[in-house]
């Protein structure tokens, strides 16, 4: 579903953040990216889209190549592809129903969509995505109202509501109470087996990745040190993986 | 540092002082006539009453078209003057720009107009359009590159035009400070706007000079004091209106 081959990705100046990235992604898997702070998760996660641009190598997503495709080419990979942030990233003074509509956008009529016009049958499909994260009464709440896990949930919706066949995830629950980040998981494991969707999720958290991922990947200094399941992450691999040494 | 600082500053207001010829002594020599004045100006004419409300009418006028037309005109300029939007071969010119045509007061450009069409309100409006264009745009900018990168991301991962990134990511974020920036310039422009008059760019400032030229001290009073309704009706309105953006 995703190959990767030799991802650099360099930032000016001279910040090597990828050195050199080969991962192939099964479809219907939910790999779990873990790394310290800096390894290179999110930087990963978004040359996928190339909301980064990588400096050199290759990302093909369900067959189709994402790095060199022109703009039209790129947002018709990107509209295939939902991604879930850190943050959240919801346009705060809008209500959650149009921030759904936004995973919309790059299927819907262009010219309507900018005066926010959306056909039924995409309004119908954002209030499924939004019953299916559990806030459809929360439709027509500002978006900035809401708690910091029903944001992230609304974030979710956004992303199912472009019906896509991966989803990634940048570190979804990192910034959310640790109560709630079992509830945000779950949901991720839901639509991974519900709806066969391929997750690439990046995790600093060990045992949240080991917990609900399939597939462990870890990234150190911009290079994968680990690939495999999660039974064989031992303690000496979570050294390789954190450790202070080399 | 400091103190050679703070010993330059008293220096350069002691010869400030000096060469304006400031002198306590001259003021407090000057307040009789002040009270004198004063004296003069009660009780206000109420002949005046009605040349006096419609010249402030003609003032909110002009202040209203002014501001209305620079906040449509800031659009497109605030746009190419935001870092985050355009290249340096674009921003530093429309910056030095802006900086140009903003140095230069109402007033100034109302005293071009009058000689350019001919006194009334109409080179009013024009003068406060070109200075109001300039200001707006570069608040405008400054809001635009004060944005949450965060939602522009999530809506460009949609697979959205860059129209649609514009409409979805950026304009939620900036309209209201936009609208709010219009309204406190449209305070500000009454203000600008009730001298207009002294330079024969109509409105009510035409109708104090007059008066004050007649040395008819009540009439002079009575629009003084039109004049300040108006502009507190006007402010409270517009920070009414402000509070609701927010």
């Amino acid at each position: 579903m995703i190959e990767i081959a030799r991802l650099r990705v360099v930032l000016p100046p001279a910040t090597v953040v990828l050195d050199g990235v080969d991962l192939t992604v099964r479809a219907g898997e939910f790999v779990a990216v873990l790394g310290r702070s800096g390894a290179g998760k999110t930087t990963l996660l978004r040359a996928i889209n190339r909301l980064v641009e990588p400096t050199a190598g290759t990302v093909r997503v369900a067959g189709r190549a994402v790095t060199g495709a022109d703009g039209v080419e790129l947002r018709e990979a990107r509209r295939r592809m939902g991604m879930i942030f850190q943050q959240f990233n919801l346009v705060r003074r809008a209500s959650v129903i149009d921030n759904v509509l936004a995973g919309r956008l790059g299927w819907a009529p262009a010219l309507p969509s900018l005066f926010g016009r959306f056909p039924p049958a995409d309004r119908a499909l954002a209030l499924e995505c939004l019953a299916q994260v559990g806030l459809a009464a929360m439709a027509e709440r500002r978006a900035d109202r809401l708690s910091g896990g029903e944001q992230q949930r609304v974030a979710i919706a956004r992303a199912l509501a472009q019906q896509p066949s991966v989803v990634l995830a940048d570190e979804p629950t990192a910034s959310l109470d640790p109560a709630l980040t079992g509830s945000i998981m779950d949901i991720l494991r839901g639509i991974n087996v519900e709806r066969g969707l391929t997750l690439v999720v990046s995790q600093h958290q060990l045992e949240t990745a080991r917990a609900y991922a399939t597939r462990i990947v870890g990234l150190r200094r911009g290079r994968v040190c680990f690939d495999g399941p999660p039974r064989e992450v031992t303690p000496a691999v979570a050294d390789a993986i954190y450790g202070e040494g080399a | 540092m400091r103190r050679a600082g703070l010993f330059v500053g008293l220096l350069v207001l002691a010869w400030t002082a000096w060469d304006t010829g400031a002198d306590p002594v001259r003021f407090v020599r000057g307040v009789p006539w002040i009270i004198d004045i004063l004296g003069r100006m009660l009780p206000p004419d109420p002949q005046v009453l009605a040349p006096a409300l419609l010249g402030a009418l003609k003032t909110v006028e002009i202040a209203l078209l002014g501001t209305a037309v620079a906040a449509v005109l800031a659009l497109p300029l605030g746009f190419v003057s935001a870092r985050n939007v355009v290249g340096a071969p674009v921003f530093y010119p429309a910056r030095a720009v802006l900086n140009f045509f903003r140095s230069v007061d109402t007033l100034v450009y109302a005293l071009i107009f009058v000689a350019a069409v001919g006194l009334g309100p109409f080179p009013g409006v024009l003068a406060v359009v070109a200075y109001t264009t300039t200001s707006l745009a570069k608040l405008y900018s400054e809001a635009i590159e004060g944005i949450d990168r965060g939602p522009v991301d999530a809506i460009t991962a949609t697979g959205a035009t860059r129209l649609q990134v514009l409409r979805f990511g950026v304009l939620p974020q900036v309209l209201p400070l936009f609208l709010s920036y219009v309204l406190y310039r449209l305070e500000t422009n009454i203000r600008a706007a009730t001298v207009l008059g002294f330079v024969g760019a109509g409105g009510i400032g035409f109708y104090l000079q007059t008066y004050l030229r007649m040395i008819d001290y009540r009439a002079a009073s009575t629009v003084l004091l039109v004049t300040v309704a108006m502009v507190m009706v006007v402010d409270a309105i517009s920070s009414k209106l402000r509070e609701r953006l927010v």
